[in-house]
């Protein structure tokens, strides 16, 4: 009997749907047409089956001797098997009992799976290990074997026997309700609901049952359509229901006797079960999220590509890379970036500033073609020396990627391949990339590890990349970005998820490689710290936009936008000599998410000087030499003379982790981006 | 890596015992009487008496268990109940059957299901769709029926590959493998499903990886980073469902063994289960516990191999 592996350990989120969400009725999940199918199709089994002796056309010992083993017909809808009996009538009564008895082999199975779960989850690492040891002693069994063994020992007594089959399976149960129970309760609510003084058992059946109500739903479901394979594959061998009680799986062994002569007495009860354990596949499978769904913007037509405006003037010779009237756009949906504009000199750094949602990783991601499924550079141009790259080929684009335009991205430590050595993932490129051999490649493997400061180079060669610190990592990705021998960098955060000691020294890194190489770089940052530190020019985007740019040090010195002024007063870093603030700045509200920008200034939600004409559109004004800012009252601004007031953060949001996020105050570094994709 | 092994082993050593104890209680703590087996359904209960104390029945279960042990080790598995047979001879000259019946599926599973698994995830599309339902439908066919399905199609009506039956290799190499044709494609129907699933799902979580993004940005070939760095990644949970295909198959070799008239260890079972023959019973289930206990540590070795983490903790 083939038994499925409870696959849905590994890809059923364990992020369960908290109890807020739940809606009655059918799960959004199910609201399909398969699923609606599969659930109308067990629904009808169940009842056709449990119902069996009201309406069945014949008793299911009535032969009809002159029609045996008879195709379909009037008097037999589904035929008759080889003693003339009705088999619908044979299929339907003798549905009742794998039913049953698959649901109480479920019912066993998690009466014993989920309970232990439930205690390694809260009793901690030694009951944790001493459950997990046994049940990983149970799953190694042969448990169809020892299923077997059971029935030799007792006799066929089917719901005993699926019940012990219930007990082997309950280990694997347990393996898949442990991973959730634990990720459940490391949540926060579950803390709050204990320092509330619930009861063990109440925070259990409240808090913890309910979140891992789609797991359970999930498996159960799965798990039942094994147990009906395992009931039929146990009679087809013999040790079902005798004759004359009809089952699935003796019929379809009358039928394997029959293939010769009537091999349609193989189809209706084969189809029946099969249809059965797909139904409860098809649930499962719809509940844990996986099978096929309409993928939306996976296809990318090249009719549905908007007409992109071109400038079509010729590039500023003294530019390495201009970018103009840039805008990225999920495809058939909003922007994410509009109408960016700023160009990078050779051996310049220029910096991305903003917070999240504002568009800087988008915009730079769109510098390399690397932009996500679904969005795409629908406006604008990108001029790499001289040259269009928007709209490039996948082919065209590989070329420049690595050779002229390199990336190092903001997590270090998933940046690079874990399966490969370090020397590997180096090699690879160099000998791509500058045609020398494995010996040669090698050589400029290690040179370039030093040259990112890495001392011992010939031991983090043989490394893998979960064996190296996150400041390795992050030098390691950096000399993968030189394999190309670039000519400019894109970095995305590239300090973010480092201490900040480390932080200090992938600047000087790059600084130096800058001075050294001649290398130009484009940083993005939500750190003004950074920016000041090693950027050239600046350019302050907000909501899609570019609100601020310029030279660095007349943006930071005499900010134009409030918007940078506000970043600036958010800014942590304290300068020598002054007191540590109290409290750290922020500012109120957040950022408006892409397709709900204001018509004029889209800062005006958050901005202190907010006037009625803020709310027309406006052009930038140029400003800091060749820089330009994007404020209709900036003279007024500058004139009087006033600055940006700095609002501390209040004292509950710091206490308070969820009110902060739900009010959205930005705390005074700018919240991180972990998804990579959210700017 | 030395001390993750030896936990396995360890591991190993106890699930076998684990084994030995289980099947040994089930058969004595239930009221199973061997000498009513051996005798029939004529025998008076003096007579059968006799016949439990001629087996050592009637000896404390301590003495007896740790006397089945003391014969395991020096691999005795005991006579049968009911002709008198060695069961340890028995079972070694059906292992192979099963054992090759099992192997072959599983590598045919995994090649069949890899090669759909990863081509519906670098496609997409109506065929990665048209790949994702049908292998969701196969999943759920027992095997038994496909089984019959095939002999009715490759064998009545095709003609290519004979119904029922085992022709040893020793006998004709050609016969011996047509023989397990249809045993092995019944299986791998099921089998290559569950591959294609679980290698499609971990191409697709592969390929969003953001060490991907960062060969992207190298201007890496898409065929490298499809096939040597995703498929990478991939191989580990396939490796590791290819593992546990290969313990359910070798247990589901019972229904096609029964099915294609197969002298395997499944056959063995369901004749042991039939005839209540105690001590081949319990052969069956150290032997199957043998040879899933083996199957997972090899497949320790194997992930220990292909995972860098593994290897080097």
């Amino acid at each position: 009997m083939s038994v499925l592996p409870l696959d849905a350990a590994d890809d059923v989120s364990t992020e369960p749907v908290p109890p807020t969400q739940r809606r009655r009725g059918l799960p959004a999940a199910l609201r399909r047409p398969g699923p609606v199918l599969a659930l109308g199709w067990l629904l009808l089994v169940v009842l056709l089956s449990f119902a069996a002796p009201l309406w069945r056309p014949y008793d299911v010992n009535d032969q009809d001797l002159a029609h045996r083993l008879a195709g379909p017909s009037g008097a037999h809808w589904l035929g008759t098997d080889p003693l003339g009996r009705d088999l619908l009538s044979r299929i339907f009564t003798a549905g009742a009992q794998p039913l049953l008895s698959a649901a109480l082999t479920v019912a066993v199975a998690f009466g014993i799976g989920i309970p232990l779960a439930l205690i390694a989850a809260e009793r901690g690492r030694r009951i944790e290990q001493i459950i997990s040891r046994t049940t990983e002693i149970l799953l190694a069994l042969p448990s169809t074997i020892i299923l077997l063994a059971v029935i030799g020992v007792i006799g066929v007594k089917t719901y005993l026997v699926m019940a012990v089959l219930g007990v082997l399976i309950s280990a694997a149960v347990y393996r898949v309700m442990l991973g959730v129970a634990q990720s459940v309760r490391q949540r926060l609510y579950i803390d709050a609901a204990r320092v509330n003084g619930l009861g063990s058992l109440r925070v259990n059946v409240v808090h913890v049952l309910p979140a891992m109500a789609t797991v359970i739903a999930v498996q159960a479901a799965q798990l039942f359509g094994i147990a009906i394979l395992i009931n039929a594959g146990l009679a087809f061998l013999g040790f079902g229901p005798s004759e004359p009680q009809p089952s699935w799986g003796t019929m379809i062994q009358d039928g394997s006797g029959h293939v010769y002569d009537a091999p349609w007495l193989l189809v209706p009860t084969g189809v029946v079960l099969a249809l059965t354990v797909v139904a409860a596949n098809v649930v499962a499978d719809a509940l844990a999220g996986r099978g096929p769904r309409q993928r939306s913007a996976a296809r990318r037509s090249a009719t549905s590509a908007p007409v992109r405006v071109v400038d079509g003037t010729p590039a500023d010779p003294r530019n390495v890379l201009e970018v103009r009237g840039l805008t990225v756009s999920v495809d058939g949906g909003s922007a994410l970036v509009s109408d960016v504009s700023f160009a990078v000199q050779p051996g310049r750094v220029l910096g991305l500033v903003g917070e999240s949602g504002c568009g800087k990783t988008m915009t730079a991601r769109s510098l390399l073609g690397l932009l996500p499924d679904g969005v795409s550079v629908s406006g604008g141009e990108i001029l790499w020396q001289g040259r269009d790259l928007v709209g490039l080929s996948e082919k065209q684009a590989n070329a420049v990627r690595g050779r002229e335009i390199a990336m190092i991205s903001q997590e270090p430590m998933v940046a690079l391949d874990p399966m490969f050595s370090i020397a590997y993932q180096l090699i690879q490129p160099i000998r791509r990339f500058r045609d020398v051999g494995r010996g040669e490649a090698e050589e400029i493997a290690g040179r370039l590890l030093r040259q990112v400061g890495i001392v011992d180079a010939d031991r983090v060669l043989k490394s893998y990349p979960h064996q190296l610190s996150g400041g390795m990592a992050q030098r390691v990705a950096i000399a993968l970005a030189l394999t190309g021998q670039p000519e400019l960098l894109v970095a995305d955060e590239p300090t973010t998820a480092l201490d900040v000691t480390v932080q200090a020294e992938i600047l000087s890194l790059l600084r130096a490689l800058v001075r050294d190489t001649g290398l130009s770089v484009v940083i993005v940052s939500h750190d003004l710290g950074v920016v000041a530190d090693i950027c050239d020019d600046v350019v302050v985007m907000y909501a899609g936009q570019v609100v601020e740019s310029g030279r660095t040090a007349p943006v930071l010195d005499d900010a134009a936008h409030p918007y940078t002024m506000a970043l600036l007063g958010a800014n942590p870093h304290v300068p020598d000599g002054e007191p540590m603030p109290t409290r750290l700045a922020s500012i109120p509200g957040t950022v408006p998410a892409p397709g709900s920008w204001p018509t004029g200034c889209r800062f005006a939600g958050r901005c202190q000087f907010t006037q009625d004409r803020c709310t027309v559109p406006f052009p930038a004004l140029p400003a800091h030499e060749d820089g330009s800012v994007l404020c209709v009252r900036v003279h007024e601004i500058h004139d009087a003379g006033v600055s940006w007031h700095a609002e501390p953060v209040g004292a509950e949001t710091v206490v308070g982790v969820d009110h902060a996020l739900s009010t959205g105050s930005t705390a005074a570094s700018l919240p991180t981006q972990t998804s990579g994709v959210s700017s | 890596m030395l001390a993750y092994l030896a936990r396995r082993l360890a591991l190993a050593m106890v699930t076998i015992l684990a084994a030995v104890l289980i099947s040994f209680l089930l058969v004595h703590a239930t009221d199973g009487s061997p000498g009513a087996i051996v005798l029939g359904a004529g025998a008076t209960p003096a007579e059968i008496a006799a016949k439990n104390a001629e087996l050592g029945w009637d000896r404390p279960l301590v003495t007896q268990f740790f006397d089945y042990l003391g014969h395991l080790v020096r691999g005795d598995l005991g006579t049968s109940l009911i002709d008198s047979r060695s069961i340890g001879q028995d079972l070694a000259t059906r292992l192979p059957v099963t054992g090759f019946i099992a192997l072959f599926a599983t590598l045919l599973s995994g090649i069949v299901g890899v090669v759909l698994g990863v081509t519906a995830a670098v496609r997409g599309g109506r065929f990665g769709t048209f790949i994702t339902t049908s292998s969701g439908v196969a999943l759920s066919l027992p095997a038994f029926w496909v089984g019959i399905l095939l002999v009715y199609v490759l064998s009545i009506q095709l003609g290519w590959l004979p119904a029922t039956g085992y022709v040893p290799f020793a006998d004709s190499p050609i016969d011996w493998a047509k023989s397990l044709a249809l045993p092995v494609l019944a299986l791998t129907v099921g089998g290559a499903a569950i591959v294609a699933r679980t290698a499609n799902a971990g191409m697709r979580d592969a390929l969003q990886a953001e060490h991907i993004r960062t060969l992207r940005a190298l201007g890496t070939p898409a065929w490298r980073i499809r096939y040597v760095h995703a498929l990478r990644s991939t191989s580990v949970p396939v490796i590791s469902v290819l593992g546990i295909q290969f313990i359910v198959l070798f247990g589901g070799s019972v229904i096609v063994e029964n099915l294609f008239a197969l002298p395997g260890l499944g056959q063995a079972s369901q004749a042991a289960v039939s005839a209540h023959d105690f001590p081949a019973l319990i052969g069956v289930v150290i032997v199957a516990t043998v040879v899933v206990v083996v199957t997972n540590l090899l497949l320790d070795l194997v992930v220990a191999a292909l995972d860098p983490k593994v290897r080097t903790a």
